[in-house]
């Protein structure tokens, strides 16, 4: 594998839909070992900013800078690093959930990337059971669990995490606190937002708000529980403090 | 020993001395372009939805030329022919392109490979062969029935050889334009009614060229070979426009400078103000 593409950084972002401007010049710098949180209100642009950083999506002028060679873009070399986890599953209905995996793990096999086993991976998300059935057979939460697994065979050193509790179970939800924290552990970066803000609270290092296309610190507790941006206490290692 | 594939990979991921050949982007592009047809092809060998849509319409269309064309003279039998077999195929195809991409547009899947270390060009190409194979099975209907509807269509001694580099070739360049535009179009939320206003006036010229090969092989014409050269031409530079386009089609220029592999130097992703731009850095915040 090539070198670590940590530390990662957006500089100046802008990214507009027509005339909506999603992103006003974002900046973000995330570090290894480190769990950034991302909030906002539905439309803040969260999604954008994930889909720049996984490139699926074009920004308007900015850089993408990766490792600390400065290599800026994103190219293959850099996409072997960086896992990608959406809000919605993105699997092969028809084929098994290891033959979904088996597939990513085929590709990166072909450039020579390491890959944890499809059968492995499966296991960790606690799916070894069902991993020959048709992914159109399982829950949502069941797919969601497939997609992380996905996530966990390639060992990112960027972990993009979009709304990962969305459609999962209490268990679910923990499944995916031990995928941080075994990134985290691991050295890799993890980017994730979520709407709970409570929860983006307990398990980042650092949470900052996206407001209007801008990224901002979460304004400091004010007593009024559950409130987008309310009630969000600076973590230790600050927001504005890289790293 | 040479080497197996398989045996060359485990070797780069230890690190021992990675081939040379592995380098080498074309033989991964290769490898990633089967990997993603074969995964394709299995799903499509579990639903058939594909082929029995393609074959059926085929089909379809065939009976349809038998009744109407009944009467059809003799002599005018090897000028309809080839009409009729390109006509069908240009149907059978814009339906097949569809289709090929209507998984991927359903479970957005394709986001998925974006996201991952695949060469653009083996998506491009996998989807590519897709198309050109449920095409053949089409044409390999299509060519005897309408040779069994209409038997004077050719003349003794025609080539079947020749009539199947015709097919091949005229197919291949027929889904090169069409793989491009229909993966822009289902990835990008288009609606399909659109590919065949865009698809038909790009790919008339590889259906004239190869509606004339057509002809000439039915009547065993000398040129025949001339011609199917100037459509293999036409075809690699198809291909080639095809390959370098698709990621600019399916992300709008994202991440650009993957398409070809690592030796690209582009920035992709987002790209760098321009001099005199004004500055995003007055727009936002920075967190660092």
């Amino acid at each position: 594998m090539s070198a670590s593409i940590i530390p990662c950084e957006l500089r100046s972002v802008v990214k507009s839909f027509g005339r909506t401007a999603v992103l006003r010049g974002v900046s973000l710098a995330l570090d290894a070992g480190q769990i950034t949180g991302l909030s906002g209100i539905n439309g803040a642009g969260k999604t954008t900013l994930f889909r720049i950083l996984a490139g699926l999506e074009d920004a308007d002028s900015g850089e993408l800078v990766f490792g600390a060679s400065g290599e800026v873009g994103l190219r293959e070399g850099v996409r072997e690093q960086v896992a990608f986890v959406t809000h919605a599953p993105q699997l092969y209905p028809l084929l098994s959930a290891r033959e979904n995996l088996q597939l990513f793990a085929d590709l990166r096999s072909a450039r020579g990337c390491e890959t944890m086993p499809a059968r492995e991976a499966l296991m960790t998300v606690g799916l070894e059971a069902v991993s020959d059935q048709a992914v159109r057979t399982f829950s949502r939460g069941m797919a969601q669990r497939v997609v992380l697994a996905r996530a966990i065979a390639a060992r990112p050193s960027l972990l993009l995490l979009d709304e990962p509790f969305t459609a999962l179970d209490t268990e679910g939800q923990e499944l995916v606190l031990r995928v941080l924290l075994e990134a985290k552990e691991r050295g890799a970066s993890v980017l994730l937002s979520s709407h709970d803000l409570a929860r983006l609270r307990e398990v980042s290092d650092r949470v900052v708000r996206l407001h209007a296309g801008r990224l901002e610190s979460p304004r400091e507790p004010t007593g009024h529980e559950g409130a987008e941006g309310v009630k969000a206490r600076l973590p230790e290692s600050s927001a504005t403090t890289r790293g | 020993m040479t080497p197996s594939l398989d045996d060359l990979r485990v070797d780069a991921r230890s690190g021992v001395g990675p081939p040379s050949v592995l380098q080498n982007g074309s033989v991964t592009t290769l490898r990633q372009t089967w990997i993603l047809a074969r995964n394709d092809l299995r799903q499509e060998l579990r639903e058939l939805e594909l082929l029995i849509t393609s074959v059926f319409f085929t089909v379809v269309i065939l009976a349809l030329y038998a009744v109407s064309f009944a009467e059809m003279s003799k002599s005018a039998q090897p000028k309809a022919v080839p009409g009729m077999l390109w006509i069908a195929l240009a149907f059978v195809g814009a339906l097949t392109l569809t289709r090929v991409f209507e998984r991927e547009r359903e479970a957005d899947t394709f986001g998925a490979l974006l996201a991952a270390p695949v060469n653009r060009v083996a998506m491009y190409g996998a989807k590519f062969s897709v198309t050109l194979a449920v095409l053949c099975v089409c044409a390999a209907v299509l060519v005897p029935g309408l040779l069994l509807v209409f038997p004077s269509s050719g003349v003794e001694g025609w080539s079947a050889l020749e009539m199947l580099a015709t097919v091949l070739l005229g197919c291949a360049g027929f889904a090169a334009v069409g793989t491009l535009f229909a993966a822009g179009l289902a990835h990008g939320g288009g609606k399909n009614v659109l590919l065949s206003v865009v698809l038909y006036p790009l790919t008339t010229p590889v259906l004239m060229m190869s509606l004339v090969a057509t002809q000439r092989v039915l009547q065993a014409h000398p040129g025949a070979w001339d011609i199917l050269a100037k459509i293999a031409a036409v075809d690699v530079i198809l291909l080639i426009v095809g390959g370098a386009l698709f990621e600019s089609v399916l992300v709008g220029g994202a991440a650009r400078g993957s398409g070809g592999g690592d030796s690209s130097t582009g920035a992709g992703g987002a790209r760098a103000p321009r001099t005199g731009e004004v500055g995003p850095d007055m727009l936002g915040d920075d967190v660092r």
